[in-house]
């Protein structure tokens, strides 16, 4: 272990510290500011996770190895290395936005402990992008979750708001028990907590007529990684949940829990179930890789095929949400290139694809949440005529479901082509070939939703929808964000993704 | 070969020719069954003492014709408790219902395994002595909330809630006043906790976690002024209304040991258990007198609260923990933990050569004592502000009321 | 094979708490039962700490566990009325979980347990740990830079968290 070095260690979790003083001032502010000031929380929460999310970028801030020669700190516990600071990033913004898309919310935005909840879930989300260890991973993913089921039950008195937190609380913890199952079998298998640490103990020469334990440990973990990036079969609680739940807390839970998610679920098959682990004649990788790529286009075709027969639309990006699981899972299936570039690329190209997702679903719902606020409706027939009633606000939904259907040039062009290079690259050409029919289909009922606001004539089309300074600055940013990921922007991020990935796989003994 | 006496009984065991496995496990039963009787047998006494003790402030003279000054009194109770007929009420869960007043007692007696009686003489020194009190401890509420459903009554289920909001809330500053001692002695365990005190008592060092200890304990004892779980006038008997025969005598009888096992706890964690002069000499007979002379303080000054003061409210109970106790006991823990560190860096703390002098324990004991001053008096301060203020509101609703009255007499 | 001596017997005893209480969990009628058994069940763990030479652990199984969310459990049941009065102890899907929970158990013994841990499993020839950590130990552990202080402390964050948004939830929020 060594001596513990607290100064080396500090920059590892600066984004957290950082956080942890953001809720401390929120809570002193909710209970020293009026009731009416509230919402002055909001602006000091994203200020300050803008804030933070910039400070990964800064030159001279990447990540080096520290004391003990990897990237491991604070005794193993959680990797810092240059793909946690991307999700981090992504999960910063995610919740800054948040906050901001809460302002005007009815029985939400003028909570101060919304936004101390958010700032908690936020630091898991976090802090999960960069676990490395059993424990660590477990408790920040509860920390996630469980400030997720506060915040889905938050509006009291609405009974869909209390089915969805309930829903969400109750699938939640038992996926989480069978999550913990799987980490106690692999802890019972190996002594070890470190994620880097099980592989090596599970290689050795006495567990080489044991992969069928192995397997049912993996299984096990990944039912608890298939909650939370609501992969089908773990689906069921998605659309009830998005659609109950406050609109600024779905935007969430849709973006930061499934970006960290992902982040820990690659690092922890890389880790744990690397390319060498061999256990008997069975190599390990294969088997998860395969069960990625079913989930991949079960995911896909099931949440396209149930999106096309939406009316609601938080329900729509919910099924459309499971779809873009199952985008994202074909590169997580597409780790199994077998060079290092190949894998290298699968990694950023799953990192880059939640990059733009979470800009443009945060998008897509920041629009949904001035709609429903004005009007009080979340149905896609009511978002008729929204383009003679507020162009701009129609512009950028259209922008945001283009993105979210891989139109170019919007984001969600790149970000689908650079997922189908890696599964092409990694030899699942099949699992490419799928994936383009998907988003084909998922083109279809995007499209629905943008005739219904151009062509679609309603009464109410002298009525411009109200919309707030601040929210105008989200959508603004959102807006840009989407479009410089998906012209310039693209394959310098990517690139940088290329990067990042480069270091999660760097300094592991025996990966490539 | 030595004397045979309570010390060495497994020796003895052996040497007369028992295996050392069995002579261990008879010494072990023979430890068990003097600790767990010694409480039964004292609570017979100690009603007595309380009645009287009651009767006196009552100005009364209380029992008087059951032997000498009525000391048999609680002998004939008992007597008369297991005579009786005992009664299970229709629909109650009866396995649940007669296992609470068994666990009510038991909960009390495991405390007593920990309780060290002399240097030698100790149930268990458990590591986590400390840790271990407050979890038996705990069995407590839920042998009261067990008894208060199994019965099948309304008062007595109304009860039980109260049992659980008042016996869970004050736990916390229970557990938070107790580990202030523990911090002091660097040690969950009894005996080295009381070992800790040989330079100075724990008291005298932290007065107030000493007192927040001790309401706290009263109120887990749900004695007046916390009475709320058996509060005669408004739920008539509480939890135990049910329960008659000896199985209300289990209960009556935990109770009573609860406040001496309080008073215990607080001679062991803030003024030196066992510890007084000699007593190394003479550990057996010094020892547990020295110990129940300082209980016998706390368990009179007990005694003096029940019968003096009101009960108090349902609400006012939880305010007064969570608005008063609990942030109290909070703050109190930190600003020790601070001002111990404090003296360990300037080098005011006893050397650990001579942690068990008196004379270097003084300047480390005034810096602690000046620090508990300052928050009692700052504590003193709102709270008589406070006290002032309300007394202005009631006042002046007072006049409005009287001047609405003349109004509507004009 | 397994030697019989107080350990086991023991052990035996504790193991069958701990699962006889699940069971009356799932089998009972009444929900203020199932809680009793719940805690009956989770003694039996805390009986296990203690074979394990886990002192702090058991002391705290109980505090926590029995003293405070077993207590909770039964209290908000209680309160819950409606859910005391459970007519139908099984449900339509009886028959199908009973067959996936036993199918799983089998899974599980036959595919992980024994061969893992089992007479000739892979681990069975390992040795015992014989480290025996101390409750001081623990304490560092849990404060130690580069042993577990940084979850420790993100649960103090998490339960933060959980404790504003229970109130949240709890209050009545329209007055």
């Amino acid at each position: 272990m060594g001596e513990f070095d607290l100064l080396s260690s500090l920059p590892a979790i600066a984004p957290e510290i950082g956080l942890t003083i953001l809720i401390f001032v929120a809570v002193l502010l909710d209970s020293f500011l009026h009731e009416s000031q509230r919402k002055g929380i909001a602006y000091v929460a994203a200020l300050g996770m803008a804030a933070l999310a910039i400070v990964p970028i800064i030159p001279g801030w990447a990540p080096e190895p520290g004391p003990t020669g990897d990237y491991l700190f604070w005794g193993g516990m959680i990797r810092h290395d240059a793909l946690a600071q991307i999700f981090r990033i992504m999960v910063l913004a995610s919740g800054a936005l948040t906050c901001l898309m809460a302002v005007d919310a009815k029985r939400v935005g003028n909570k101060g402990e919304f936004y101390t909840i958010v700032l908690v879930a936020t630091l898991g989300a976090s802090l999960l992008s960069a676990s490395a260890d059993l424990i660590m991973v477990f408790v920040a993913l509860e920390t996630l979750s469980i400030a997720l089921y506060c915040l889905a039950a938050f509006k009291r008195n609405d009974s869909k708001s209390t089915e969805s937190g309930m829903k969400y609380f109750l699938f939640g913890a038992f996926s989480s028990a069978i999550m913990l199952y799987g980490f106690s079998l692999l802890y019972g298998f190996t002594g070890q907590t470190n994620l880097y640490a099980l592989a090596q103990f599970m290689g050795t020469e006495a567990f080489a007529n044991n992969a069928v334990p192995v397997l049912a440990a993996m299984v096990m973990v990944i039912v608890g990684f298939g909650f939370k990036i609501s992969a089908v079969p773990f689906h069921f609680w998605t659309p009830d949940v998005y659609e109950g739940a406050p609109t600024p807390v779905t935007a969430f839970l849709s973006v930061a829990s499934k970006a960290a998610s992902f982040a820990v679920m690659m690092r922890f098959f890389i880790a744990v179930f690397p390319n060498d682990l061999v256990i008997g004649d069975y190599v390990i990788q294969n088997f998860w890789v395969q069960f990625m790529a079913a989930a991949a286009v079960i995911s896909m075709t099931l949440g396209n095929v149930i999106a096309l027969s939406q009316k609601n639309i938080k329900r729509l990006l919910a099924y459309s949400s499971i779809a873009q699981a199952g985008y994202v899972l074909m590169g997580v299936a597409a780790l199994q290139a077998t060079t290092p570039l190949g894998a290298e690329r699968a990694v950023a190209s799953v990192g880059f694809y939640l990059f733009m997702y979470t800009f443009s679903n945060l998008l897509a719902f920041a629009v949904i949440i001035l709609f429903s606020e004005a009007t009080g409706s979340e149905t896609i027939a009511d978002l008729a005529g929204l383009n003679r009633r507020s162009p701009w606000l129609a512009l950028t939904l259209t922008i945001a479901l283009l993105s979210l259907a891989g139109v170019p040039p919007a984001a969600g062009f790149f970000g689908k082509f650079y997922l189908f290079t890696a599964a092409v690259e990694a030899d699942l050409v099949w699992l490419a070939m799928i994936g383009v029919l998907n988003a084909i289909v998922g083109l279809y009922y995007y499209l629905v939703v943008i005739k219904v606001m151009y062509v679609d004539r309603s009464e109410d089309e002298d009525k411009p929808i109200p919309t707030s300074q601040t929210y105008r600055w989200v959508l603004g940013v959102a807006t840009l964000a989407v479009i410089i990921l998906g012209t310039v922007g693209a394959q310098v991020i990517f690139e940088w993704a290329v990067q990042g990935a480069g270091t999660l796989f760097a300094l592991l003994p025996g990966v490539f | 070969m030595d004397v045979c006496s309570i010390n060495n009984i497994a020796r003895c065991l052996v040497n007369s020719g028992f295996d050392p496995a069995l002579a261990q496990f008879i010494t072990i039963l023979l430890g068990v069954v003097v600790v767990a009787s010694f409480p039964l047998v004292v609570v017979i006494f100690l009603i007595w003492v309380e009645r009287k003790f009651a009767a006196r402030i009552q100005d009364r003279i209380g029992p008087n014709r059951v032997g000498p000054y009525g000391l048999l009194q609680t002998v004939a109770d008992a007597i008369k408790l297991i005579a009786k007929e005992d009664i299970t009420p229709a629909g109650a869960d009866r396995l649940v219902y007669n296992a609470a007043p068994i666990m009510a007692v038991m909960s009390v007696l495991l405390i007593w395994a920990v309780i060290p009686f002399s240097p030698i003489h100790v149930g268990v020194d458990l590591e986590i002595g400390a840790l271990y009190f407050v979890a038996v401890a705990s069995i407590a509420t839920l042998a009261i909330m067990l008894a208060g459903w199994s019965s099948n009554n309304k008062y007595a289920l109304l009860g039980a809630f109260r049992v659980v909001a008042q016996l869970v809330s004050y736990e916390v500053p229970l557990v938070f006043a107790l580990l202030v001692p523990i911090l002091f002695a660097s040690s969950m365990s009894m005996q080295d906790i009381v070992h800790a005190q040989s330079g100075m008592w724990f008291f005298f060092m932290a007065p107030v976690a000493g007192l927040i200890f001790f309401i706290s304990s009263q109120a887990e004892t749900g004695r007046a002024p916390f009475d709320l779980l058996e509060a005669e006038s408004e739920i008539v008997a509480g939890f135990n209304i049910e329960y008659s025969g000896m199985k209300f005598g289990l209960f009556f009888a935990g109770e009573f040991m609860h406040v001496l096992t309080n008073g215990v706890l607080m001679a062991v964690l803030f003024f030196g258990g066992w510890l007084g002069p000699l007593v190394e000499q003479a550990p057996i007979i010094l020892g547990p007198l020295y110990l129940f002379a300082k209980s016998t303080f706390w368990y009179l000054l007990s005694l003096l609260i029940r019968n003096t003061v009101p009960r108090v409210r349902i609400d006012q109970l939880m305010d007064f923990n969570w608005k008063f106790l609990v942030p109290l006991s909070i703050v109190n823990f930190v600003v020790i933990a601070v001002l111990l560190r404090l003296c360990e860096a300037l080098g005011i703390a006893p050397a650990a050569a001579n942690a068990n002098d008196f004379v270097a324990n003084i300047p480390q004991t005034l810096v602690l004592l000046l620090g508990n001053a300052a928050i009692a008096a700052y504590v003193l301060n709102r709270l008589r502000r406070a006290g002032r203020e309300q007394r202005l509101a009631e006042a002046g609703r007072t006049l409005a009321a009287v001047g609405e009255k003349a109004a509507v007499a004009h | 094979m397994v030697e019989l001596n107080a350990h086991t017997v023991v052990f035996a005893i504790f193991s069958i708490i701990t699962l006889g209480g699940a069971v009356g969990v799932v089998w009972n009628r009444n929900l203020v039962s199932s809680s009793y058994w719940l805690i009956f069940s989770l003694f039996g763990v805390a009986g296990l700490f203690v074979l394990l030479s886990a002192p702090f652990l058991a002391a705290v199984q109980v505090l926590v566990y029995i003293g405070a969310v077993g207590i909770l459990i039964t209290f908000s049941v209680m309160l819950t009325r409606g859910m005391t009065q459970i007519k139908d102890v099984f449900n339509r899907q009886s028959a199908a979980s009973g067959v996936v929970a036993v199918l799983l158990f089998v899974v599980l013994l036959v595919g992980v347990v024994l061969p893992v841990w089992g007479p000739s499993g892979a681990l069975s020839s390992a040795p015992a740990s014989d480290v025996v950590a101390t409750t001081a130990e623990l304490g560092v552990a849990l404060v130690d830079g580069s042993q577990y202080v940084l979850p420790f402390e993100l649960v103090s964050l998490l339960l933060t968290a959980a404790l504003l948004g229970a109130i949240v939830i709890a209050r009545d929020q329209d007055k």
